[in-house]
């Protein structure tokens, strides 16, 4: 019976027939019309269809290369380099198809073998001959990988084309292997992607084990070499050290304030004059160092500040090296210590009093901090601060300020007023309120604000390198000084890597934190 | 006891007040629910105890652990809150803490050692009728009605003479708000807590309350009384519209079935002859009679016109009952389940399914028309 409809089909135009398959699947791109192609698979027709892709691609080789080799050559030659090129599009398609063809088994397809491959030169078929030929033009008009990335010269608009073509055709591929199998669509992209990806896996292996210098493995050669010497080492631990050390204060700052922010503003009281104690220390320290009270006051403390700093310094460990250098920056600096202290303990004490009423002021301010521009930061922190760690660590802790405090600010008056209200009623009093429920029950949305702000620190931090500190970013400024490309892709590469790793790392951790039974809790109780 | 003494709070910058020169006294052991339309001031007025509200004016006196009347106002308000058991609306469990730290919340801050904390936990669960490893659990493993369990055994983690409970209930559906207010009802009868019950629904206050306290907008107290008696003499228009047209038949919510049934019900034994059987029944002129055993277990029960003209023992006959009654029912839960099974009169049993008494719809019909009868009387 099949055999009959398909002689019928022959007499009909089976080449009608061919064509209306491939135009069917090129108008109407969807699972339905693949679904429909099923009932007409017919190997005769694969075969064909693969056959004439192979003598396209076979015309388009002898068109492109070089003229002389091709008036050397006898029509014979040309016809035996034409069938060598069908005969490899049929047994390449025909691998390639059984291979999807297994891995589909794999992930529970019921379809058959001839259905599947039918459906697939569906696709590749006339995709791939209207590739070739944009390909053909491409070649003619002096088609590379460099001219591709530039979409506005005509090459570039024929790569461009031809990539979307590759894409498309990518995605009707999906379409067909699910028409031909029913299987879930993940485990239809599944099928397909393993054979790329191991491709792509393979091809990336072989150009680093054979050192094929090329766009991908520069700049890993670069980082491999640098680690080799130990610099890069260096730099990352500058980095996670700066991140670590602007952080840990920020978290301190941050949820402090978020936290005054949160509750009704409050009277100063008389026991409230105890914060003046360190406050005029701080003050002292500055008006001393900065010669206020006295040229040889200021010169004996800036001695000894310098000693001190500078026996630091001496200290020479890979891995506490860079953290002692930000202390001993900030030792060496202890006018503007105290300075910095005594604002901020001002600052902490007026938010303690307003409470409440100072929450969108606040906010706001640190909105604000966020949008200035790092390098004007870090610039305008010079006079005071001297370039490197201190400087670099006062303008990090600024920006963290905004999601960390933020989100302990939200995570605070998320918490729902019954249970506030019951801790209350039991006879909790508000310290007892803030530790035992408000503040166990926001830490999953503190430890949200936390993580932005350090993946966005290690970013910053590169930049940080700009005045003069040893982070990563050092090999981004470099590559651009010196125009080497590998260069800044190397220290972009690590930023990125080490933000992903951090980031990972603090998902986990956020997890270990966030109290058991505020787990798996979709419903309000 | 409970003790609000011209009791009025005016909150800042209102013109009226909340609650208003309010006086009432919730006796020892008894529970008083406090009820009325929204905005009357009930949560507030409940608030004002353990001065989560701090009342304008007036005094208010609770019984504290050494059997002293003090002014909650003279008091230190933490420690009062932690002499006080709080049970709220949406209980307030901390979703962030395991049933057993929820529980053990007072007894902590109090600085109860661990092991108490745990032995007390362990008596309140099973008291609450759950298995004792809900202990290690969240609050968010449980259904609504085991975290309600758990909600009011945390309330009476330290044994608080005075508890103060805000629509506790509220939030649980019909069916296992009634399963609750019962268990609630029975745990009282051993615990004896004076309790401070809001409610915004008149049949729980009904149900709940001792006595019942109901206020209108604006915090004024309509009327201070049992149940009993405001459903019988409402002392004003408001009220009689509060407790609703049906008053009547929601006086059925306050009487038990023990009080108004047949206990001495005719009542055949298994092993009686069949014959006597015929004869009993005729002379009672009744058509059908439940059936014991020695034991006074109920069986079932047999009819007449099956028995008639046949030999044997009245067990050979028998057809099981559909239903029975809890001595402790009250009579418009009765009457509902006759209803249900369509009988004129159910068999009254005990614990241990010993038949006591036997009730139909006329007893209850009567005892409608008495109490009506007293209350006529009275107003007239």
């Amino acid at each position: 019976m099949a055999t009959d409809l398909a002689r019928t089909q022959r007499q009909n135009g089976f080449w009608r027939e061919m064509l209306n398959g491939w135009m069917s699947i090129l108008t109407e791109p969807n699972l339905d019309a693949f679904r429909a192609q099923k009932t007409r698979a017919d190997p005769l027709k694969t075969v064909l269809g693969v056959g004439l892709l192979g003598l396209v691609l076979g015309l388009w080789a002898l068109a492109i290369k070089p003229a002389a080799l091709v008036t050397g050559m006898g029509t014979e030659a040309a016809l035996v380099e034409l069938m060598r090129m069908i005969f490899f599009a049929e047994t390449d398609f025909f691998i390639l198809s059984l291979l999807i063809f297994f891995i589909a088994r794999g992930f529970g397809g019921i379809g058959s073998f001839s259905q599947q491959s039918y459906l697939l030169s569906l696709v590749i078929v006339p995709l791939g001959m209207i590739i070739t030929a944009f390909l053909f033009v491409g070649e003619k008009l002096g088609l590379t990988l460099t001219a591709v990335l530039d979409p506005l010269s005509p090459v570039g608009v024929v790569g461009v084309v031809v990539i979307l073509l590759a894409l498309y055709g990518f995605l009707l591929l999906l379409f067909a292997l699910q028409a031909a199998h029913e299987m879930k669509s993940s485990a239809v992209f599944y099928t397909l992607g393993a054979p790329f990806l191991a491709w792509g896996i393979f091809r990336v292996a072989s150009m680093f084990i054979v050192g094929e210098e090329n766009v991908i493995t520069t700049q890993w050669f670069f980082i491999a070499e640098q680690w080799t010497k130990g610099t890069a080492q260096e730099l990352l631990m500058g980095h996670l050290w700066l991140v670590a050390f602007s952080v840990s204060i920020a978290i301190v700052l941050g949820v402090t304030i978020g936290v005054f922010i949160t509750w009704p503003a409050r009277k100063p009281k008389l026991s409230h004059l105890s914060i003046l104690i360190p406050l005029v220390l701080f003050l002292l320290l500055w008006a001393a160092s900065s010669g206020l009270l006295g040229e040889g006051m200021a010169d004996q403390i800036m001695s000894t500040a310098k000693d001190w700093s500078r026996s630091l310094k001496r200290i020479d460990n890979l891995y506490f090296g860079p953290l002692l250098e930000i202390v001993a920056a900030i030792i060496a600096k202890p006018a503007a210590v105290g300075m910095i202290i005594a604002v901020f303990i001002v600052i902490l004490y007026a938010l303690f009093l307003a409470g409440e009423v100072a929450s969108d002021l606040t906010l706001y301010v640190a909105g604000i901090i966020l949008t200035i521009p790092s390098v004007a930061l870090f610039g305008a922190m010079i006079k005071p601060l001297g370039i490197g760690p201190f400087n670099a660590a006062f303008a990090l802790i600024l920006y963290a300020q905004l999601p960390i405090l933020r989100n302990t600010y939200t995570g605070i008056k998320a918490v729902m007023p019954e249970i506030i209200e019951a801790g209350r009623g039991m006879g909790m009093t508000e310290g007892q309120l803030l530790l035992k429920v408000k503040l166990p029950m926001a830490v999953p949305v503190i430890m949200t604000g936390v993580r932005v702000s350090i993946v966005m620190l290690i970013g910053i931090a590169s930049i940080a390198a700009y005045i003069g500190n040893d982070t990563l970013g050092r090999y981004i400024f470099e590559g651009i000084y010196r125009a080497q490309e590998k260069r800044y892709y190397a220290g972009a590469i690590l930023v990125a890597i080490l933000a992903l790793a951090v980031d990972y790392f603090l998902g986990w951790l956020q997890d270990r934190l966030t109290p058991e039974g505020l787990k798996g809790r979709r419903e309000a109780a | 006891m409970i003790k609000f003494e011209n009791v009025t709070k005016i909150y800042p910058g209102m013109s009226s007040p909340a609650v208003d020169n309010l006086s009432f006294t919730v006796p020892t052991g008894e529970i008083c629910t406090i009820v009325g339309p929204s905005g009357c001031g009930k949560t507030t007025a409940m608030k004002l105890v353990n001065r989560l509200i701090d009342a304008t004016d007036g005094a208010i006196h609770v019984l504290d652990e050494r059997d002293e009347m003090s002014n909650v106002l003279e008091m230190d308000p933490i420690q009062l809150r932690r002499s006080i058991g709080y049970i709220i609306q949406q209980i307030g469990l901390f979703p962030h803490r395991t049933i057993l730290e929820n529980i053990g919340t007072v007894p902590q801050l109090l600085d109860w050692d661990e092991a108490r904390i745990r032995h007390r936990a362990e008596e309140l669960v099973t008291m609450m009728n759950m298995p004792v490893d809900f202990l290690e659990r969240y609050p968010h493993e449980l259904s609504g009605g085991q975290r309600q369990r758990i909600g009011v055994a945390r309330g009476m983690a330290t044994d608080p003479p005075v508890m103060l409970m805000d629509e506790p209930f509220g939030a649980i559906d019909p069916i296992n708000r009634n399963i609750l207010q019962n268990e609630f009802l029975r745990l009282q009868q051993e615990i004896k807590k004076t309790i401070l019950f809001v409610t915004h629904d008149i049949d729980e206050a009904i149900k709940m309350g001792d006595k019942i306290c109901i206020l209108n907008v604006g915090g004024l107290l309509e009327q201070y009384d049992s149940p009993a008696n405001i459903l019988a003499y409402p002392a004003n228009e408001f009220v009689e519209d509060f407790v609703g047209a049906d008053r009547a038949l929601k006086r059925l919510n306050l009487v038990r079935v023990e009080e108004v049934m047949n206990s001495r019900p005719p009542l055949l034994q298994a092993t009686q002859d069949v014959e006597q059987a015929v004869g009993f029944m005729t002379e009672k002129k009744i058509r059908f009679a439940y059936v014991v055993d020695s034991a006074q277990t109920l069986k079932g029960y047999v009819r007449v016109k099956d028995l008639k003209g046949k030999t044997g023992w009245v067990e050979e006959y028998l057809e099981p009952a559909a239903t029975s009654i809890q001595l402790t029912t009250n009579l418009k839960d009765a009457l509902s389940e006759m209803l249900v099974v369509d009988y004129a009169n159910v068999c009254v049993v005990d614990g241990q399914n010993r038949v006591r008494g036997l009730i139909d719809t006329k007893m209850i019909h009567e005892s409608v028309i008495e109490s009506n009868a007293v209350a006529e009387g009275e107003e007239v």
